[in-house]
């Protein structure tokens, strides 16, 4: 479970998560929708503990961020914006190098290795060297690192973007799956058609605030539009 | 031990790095052979300067110059030509040249002095008068040799000059307005120490040179693969992660360096040091003297580097800073050269300067206290953890960790 409330990130003169409060609770996809550049990123950084926020608090499971970093991170997994990829090591390599980093004992590691490369389909890629891997091969890699510790809450940035059909759609049954066994999944994007068939949380962000929370349903009823672009367009257009 | 989770990664992933394996094999091997033939040719030379054998065709012809080319140490090898010369002739035949051509060609000379018989004859009536030095200009042991011959058959002729002069009642001064003494105080053995000089130098440069590939990959490599962001989503404090980058990169620094040293007394070993007096003995002992003196260095040297990596952005920015930290190693070399004063207590906390001294009295065959070995060692580990904190004080920026 995620608590967000009122948290500030300032650059500068730039306020880029503008008192945003939110939550996204277990066993729901919760989506963070926005156009590019309107704090989303920023503020999923302060929830996986790389940014210092301004101001405000950010809680995992209970567990003060800004207070306990290294502890928030015990219970999340996280795919980053950037895939990060090393080319000289495999995607077995790179999947057991994240579990020794969570402290995993050998056969625990092994073990639950095989298990996400039979779940994500990538017997073939699992032992090839990731120098040349396809953006789907990739991104597969970076969802199963980010489980293996099979951690409670999930934090995607932008997890199916540049990704073909046949990917976005085994990412999205891995999500229901995980959504079925009770995690919290909180996952940004700005395409419209993503989070509408995947979320059953949505948060409006723009310029750093959070303008609405809710479910599709919700949002059409507080909007009077029934389509989730129409919706956000009323929704940021009111702000200014 | 969770350092060590990422030291294997980073040494797993070194391995695949041709890039950071060939600067680990490379380097070491690029000292001990340059010092190998460096000595061998000081050798050669100090060996064939002393003796030089003059083949000489005509040697009957000119009594005066072969007495005063052997009174100067030269061994005269008169030369009887297998072609018959034209009948009662002054001069040799074309055949009898061809000869001589054929065989310095051949390599049975590598020079021959030929004298005309008419030679005495005309130095007699203070006639001009040429000898023929034939050589083959690109055969370069050689050419030392002939050089010498040349400088005493004019030297007579100088002194064929002002006995002339003299006869005829002119001062020889007239014609010698300036002489050149030449007066070479390098002894062999100076030569030699000089030349051992370069082995602390390159058991310095060894410890920059070998981890270097390594602590940029881990770094500024980690940055423009933007595989650092994710690395720090997991649960590891940042000291432990520079900790385990900057191990990575010791090891290969520590590596790189052993293989320097000993290459380089294998490669002394080889050369017949003793032939030009030098008693050079290092033996076990002494090596473990001088990795303790070194190893201090590999753990120093990475730490910058570390340092300096997560600063850059890119390969190529590390790169270019890098090529600035490579000078390091080389100033106390220079310092040494132009430095005459005795070594100083301070000298002992310059890392690089101290381990310079120390590693010269090694190689020298004196043993230096055992107070400047610990001074040197604990402040380069000193130096060592302050760029480890300053790196992981770095790797907590958000303009380092996104950029």
């Amino acid at each position: 479970m995620i608590e967000v409330h009122d948290l500030t990130k300032r650059f500068r003169d730039l306020v880029a998560v503008d008192a945003a409060s939110f939550s996204a609770r277990n066993g729901a996809i919760t989506g963070l929708l926005g156009h590019n550049g309107a704090g989303k990123s920023t503020t999923l950084r302060i929830l996986y503990g790389l940014l210092k926020a301004d101001s405000g608090s950010a809680r995992i499971d209970r567990i003060d961020v800004m207070a306990a970093p290294l502890k928030a991170q015990e219970v999340i997994g996280v795919m980053t914006d950037a895939h990060g990829l090393n080319p000289r090591l495999t995607a077995r390599e790179h999947i057991e190098y994240f579990a020794r980093l969570r402290r995993m004992d050998r056969a625990r590691m092994k073990r639950r290795t095989d298990e996400l490369i039979d779940l994500l389909d990538m017997q073939d890629i699992a032992d090839r060297r990731a120098e040349g891997f396809s953006q789907g091969e990739k991104m597969k890699v970076c969802l199963s690192r980010s489980l293996v510790h099979d951690p409670q809450n999930l934090i995607m940035d932008e997890p199916t973007n540049g990704l073909d059909v046949m990917t976005t759609r085994s990412v999205r049954s891995i999500l229901q799956a995980l959504k079925a066994q009770n995690k919290c999944i909180l996952l940004s994007s700005h395409i419209m058609q993503e989070i509408s068939a995947l979320c059953d949380e949505i948060i409006v962000i723009a310029e750093g605030r959070v303008l609405m929370q809710g479910s599709l349903a919700d949002l059409a009823k507080r909007t009077g539009e029934n389509d989730l672009e129409e919706a956000f367009m009323k929704i940021t257009r009111s702000m200014t | 031990m969770m350092w060590l989770v990422i030291t294997g990664k980073e040494l797993k992933d070194a391995f695949r790095d041709r890039r950071a394996l060939a600067a680990l094999l490379l380097f070491p091997l690029m000292g001990p052979a340059l010092i190998y033939f460096m000595f061998n040719m000081i050798i050669d030379i100090a060996e064939e300067a002393g003796a030089i054998t003059l083949p000489v065709v005509g040697a009957e012809y000119a009594g005066d110059l072969v007495d005063y080319l052997e009174q100067n140490g030269i061994t005269l090898e008169p030369v009887a030509l297998a072609t018959a010369g034209d009948a009662g002739s002054d001069f040799y035949s074309a055949e009898q040249l061809a000869e001589i051509r054929r065989d310095i060609r051949s390599r049975r000379h590598d020079f021959v002095l030929v004298i005309p018989p008419r030679f005495d004859s005309l130095v007699s009536r203070s006639r001009p008068v040429n000898v023929e030095l034939h050589i083959e200009s690109t055969r370069a042991t050689a050419s030392p040799k002939y050089g010498r011959i040349q400088e005493l058959v004019q030297a007579w002729g100088r002194e064929s000059a002002a006995l002339r002069l003299v006869a005829r009642g002119v001062s020889p001064d007239i014609i010698a307005p300036v002489n050149v003494v030449r007066i070479d105080v390098a002894s062999q053995q100076s030569r030699v120490q000089s030349i051992l000089g370069v082995v602390p130098f390159f058991v310095i440069m060894a410890a920059f040179v070998c981890g270097m590939g390594v602590a940029v990959d881990a770094t500024a490599g980690e940055r423009e693969r933007k595989s650092l962001e994710p690395l720090l989503v997991n649960p590891v404090p940042r000291y432990i992660i520079v900790i385990g980058k900057w191990m990575s990169a010791v090891l290969f620094s520590a590596a790189g360096l052993t293989l320097v040293m000993l290459l380089n007394f294998f490669s002394l070993s080889q050369v017949p040091l003793e032939e030009v007096g030098i008693v050079f003995n290092i033996g076990s002992l002494e090596i473990i003297g001088i990795l303790v003196t070194t190893l201090p260095l590999a753990l120093l040297a990475p730490s910058i580097q570390i340092f300096v990596g997560i600063f850059a952005k890119s390969f190529k920015d590390a790169q270019a800073y890098l090529s600035f930290i490579m000078m390091l190693p080389m100033a106390p070399f220079f310092y040494n050269m132009f430095n005459t004063q005795d070594r100083e207590f301070w000298m002992n906390f310059v890392p690089m300067l101290a381990q310079h001294m120390l590693l010269t009295d090694v190689v020298r065959g004196d043993t230096p206290a055992i107070a400047d070995f610990m001074i040197a060692g604990v402040s380069a580990l000193a130096y060592s953890l302050i760029f480890v904190y300053g790196a992981s004080q770095l790797m907590k920026r958000e303009r380092i960790i996104f950029s």
